[in-house]
């Protein structure tokens, strides 16, 4: 199991990206696999912040890859911070499980997750997400969200955001939804000129651009959204 | 700060006020579950042969399952042959009509008339006590309007179609552990039903109460509203304080035909233990409604404040197309209690709709859960749903958790979930003293207010018990 440890005061920013190609991960459904980070190194399935250390990762996981991400983040120290992001694209017969354990044991921690995902053809989406707030971890901010959309009859969804709180001084929330695309804002778009094809791409991208903002390096991001944009394009097609 | 914490600990001290014994002679079944004890059951309400092979099946499917263990509790083990199963109150036989003068009294003591002239307009009672139901008023008013509402032991000698028809037919026999054992040992319970396009012109009420010690209560309630037709139906519990631990497993089904409208409230207040956690009832409860016929409606409002433990979720099955659901719930949980309670909310039909709000409050070393689930089928189309789950911590010894699961199989339902964690501010309560509310009042208004959503859907009868509760409940926990 891939292990990575933030040391005290440091910062660490991973990107990891599975798509398929750089032999990171399996296509064989609901099997661990371990995407490559640009930074080198495998994707950490433990994490350890210790103080005043910051980790935050962004896991992007490209059409056609079916993959079982397991994450348990623990804030080993006062003043830790963790930040997961993470976005999914699914047009076929993918199936697609994400859990993240997030701990909080010491206080003064922060943590926030956001997961935003599409979910189109026969795809299958499995969502858990727990934040854990042990007794002593006063002063605590823990925030968690997972987005969904269903682009297809066949596809579905199932998210479990779940929270566990010992401590009383702490600010913690999750929100969940799973919906469709907002038929307004394609009027609006259609009505203006743009094809109803390039109006959902749009809105598409938009869903999940939250996620794509926290890559810092300008030139890898343009790109990624730029894979993101013709996968997209293709799923549109057929779905 | 300290003078606070003691203000706070006084309130949360406050005893349970319904935990006397009522001296009425009573006859007990012998301790144990099996199918001679049924039989004794059975034969005890002089049952027809169709009501004792039902037991008799859900206690053979009952001896094959096992106690649930996923929910966040921490259950001691449950000796399932250390209970009574039946205790009844001795009939005067001479004056069969006649209620106990001490029951009477118990009822009296607790706020709840029996006497029809002296009840409060608008509310007909069926008072359970221990494994039979004592007594149900205002039932020639409502019988002009075809309106049956009785004892479920009743409606099994004089409605045995309606109650062969639909027993059963929403928490099937063998559902889980604590609903098939109280299929094959339920005592007692109420039955309403409210024919095609009648308005139930009074508040149904049931109010059950647990006397005997070493017994269990086991009671099953059904409720079938026709096409058209509209009820509120309240439920409210006590039981003694005890040192030990009793059970209580009820059923509840509802069933609601096209265009029906059920409101159904509960106020459960059974004893939750002392501050030491000894003691209390474990309620064990399944409570499943079907919104089978389009454009019905069904709203569960629950203010749970009392039992040791709960374990409680009550349901809804949205199958007939454009119906709805809500779920109302303020859940407050002090010293050892526990609950882990939520509901579900299963989407079939096509634009059908739910609402979940469930406002959590601990204190104290209480453990206090949300778990929920909402599900929308293939068939649900333009189904929407949207949950709110707050909690309140007050001290840091307690926990309070939100385990939501939402599947979603169609493209055009759309689900929306969230929930939050919180403590009284500091700033909130300052913000009262500094205007003169003193620290105790100032929590119970924080905390009212918190929870107002769900009181404002409780019929007034309740809201006004339940805004009492509330603040009894708490009182002195904020520190």
């Amino acid at each position: 199991m891939e292990k990575m440890v933030v040391k005290s005061n440091d910062i660490v920013r991973n990107v990891y990206i599975l798509d398929g190609r750089s032999g990171c991960c399996s296509d064989d459904p609901l099997l661990p696999s371990a995407g490559v980070p640009l930074a080198g190194g495998g994707f950490p399935q433990s994490i350890v912040v210790e103080r005043d250390a910051k980790v935050e990762i962004v896991v992007l996981i490209m059409p056609g890859v079916s993959c079982d991400l397991k994450m348990d983040v623990t804030l080993a120290g006062e003043g830790a911070e963790a930040n997961i992001y993470g976005a999914y694209v699914c047009g076929g017969e993918e199936k697609v499980k994400i859990s993240v354990d997030m701990h909080h044991n010491l206080p003064h921690c922060n943590s926030r997750q956001l997961f935003k995902g599409i979910a189109g053809g026969k795809s299958r989406v499995d969502f858990y997400g727990k934040i854990i707030v042990a007794q002593d971890a006063q002063r605590t901010e823990a925030y968690q969200e997972n987005h969904n959309i269903l682009l297809s009859d066949g596809a579905k969804v199932d998210t479990k955001p779940q929270l566990e709180i010992y401590a009383d001084d702490v600010k913690c929330s999750h929100g969940a939804t799973i919906g469709r695309l907002n038929e307004e804002e394609q009027f609006y778009m259609r009505s203006r000129g743009i094809s109803l094809e390039d109006a959902k791409v749009l809105q598409m991208i938009s869903f999940i651009a939250p996620v794509l903002e926290n890559i810092h390096d300008e030139a890898e991001r343009e790109k990624v959204s730029a894979d993101f944009e013709a996968q997209i394009r293709n799923i549109i097609h057929n779905n | 700060m300290s003078k606070d914490k003691e203000i706070l600990d006084n309130i949360t001290e406050k005893e349970y006020e319904h935990g006397f014994v009522t001296n009425v002679e009573q006859e007990f079944i012998p301790k144990g579950l099996n199918e001679d004890i049924i039989r004794l059951i059975s034969a005890k309400k002089d049952e027809p042969e169709w009501m004792l092979e039902f037991r008799l099946d859900a206690f053979r499917k009952w001896q094959k399952m096992s106690v649930p263990t996923w929910a966040h509790l921490d259950i001691p083990e449950i000796d399932f042959q250390d209970i009574i199963y039946y205790a009844a109150p001795k009939r005067n036989e001479d004056r069969p009509k006649e209620i106990d003068p001490e029951l009477e009294k118990t009822f009296d003591k607790l706020g709840i008339p029996l006497h029809e002239r002296k009840a409060l307009a608008g509310v007909a009672v069926d008072a359970v006590f221990d494994s039979v139901s004592v007594t149900t008023t205002f039932r020639s008013a409502l019988a002009e309007k075809g309106i049956i509402f009785c004892s479920f032991s009743e409606a099994v000698r004089e409605h045995p179609d309606l109650v062969r028809k639909y027993l059963a037919s929403v928490v099937p026999v063998g559902d889980n552990f604590y609903a098939a054992m109280n299929s094959a040992v339920f005592s007692d319970g109420s039955f309403v039903y409210i024919p095609k396009g009648v308005r139930c012109p009074m508040e149904l009420s049931s109010y059950f109460r647990i006397n005997a010690s070493g017994t269990g209560q086991f009671e099953r309630t059904l409720i079938v509203a026709d096409e058209g037709s509209y009820v509120s139906y309240m439920e409210g519990c006590t039981a003694p304080m005890r040192d030990e631990n009793q059970l209580h497993a009820a059923v509840v089904e509802i069933i609601v035909e096209k265009d029906a409208e059920v409101k159904y409230s509960t106020v459960q207040n059974w004893y939750p233990g002392d501050a030491e956690g000894k003691g209390g009832i474990f309620n064990f409860v399944t409570k499943r409604g079907i919104c089978k016929g389009s454009g019905s409606h069904l709203s569960w409002t629950q203010v749970e404040t009392g039992s040791a433990i709960t374990w409680k979720y009550p349901s809804t099955i949205l199958k007939g197309d454009n119906s709805s659901s809500e779920f109302y719930s303020v859940a407050v949980t002090n010293n050892f209690q526990q609950a882990d309670t939520g509901t579900k909310m299963i989407h079939v039909g096509r634009n059908t709709r739910s609402r979940i709000v469930s406002k959590g409050i601990s204190a104290g070393r209480s453990q206090n859960s949300y778990r929920g689930l909402v599900k929308m089928l293939p068939g649900a189309d333009n189904a929407r749903n949207f949950s709110q789950c707050d909690s309140l911590l007050i001290g840091d010894r307690c926990g309070a958790h939100t385990f939501p699961y939402i599947e979603n199989a169609n493209k055009t339902a759309v689900v929306e979930h969230e929930a939050t964690t919180s403590k009284i501010s500091e700033d909130q309560l300052f913000y009262c003293n500094q205007r003169g509310i003193g620290p105790e009042e100032a929590v119970g208004l924080i905390v009212n207010g918190y929870a107002r959503e769900v009181l404002s859907k409780l019929p007034m009868e309740f809201a006004v018990e339940a805004q009492k509760l509330l603040q009894v409940s708490l009182e002195g926990s904020v520190g």
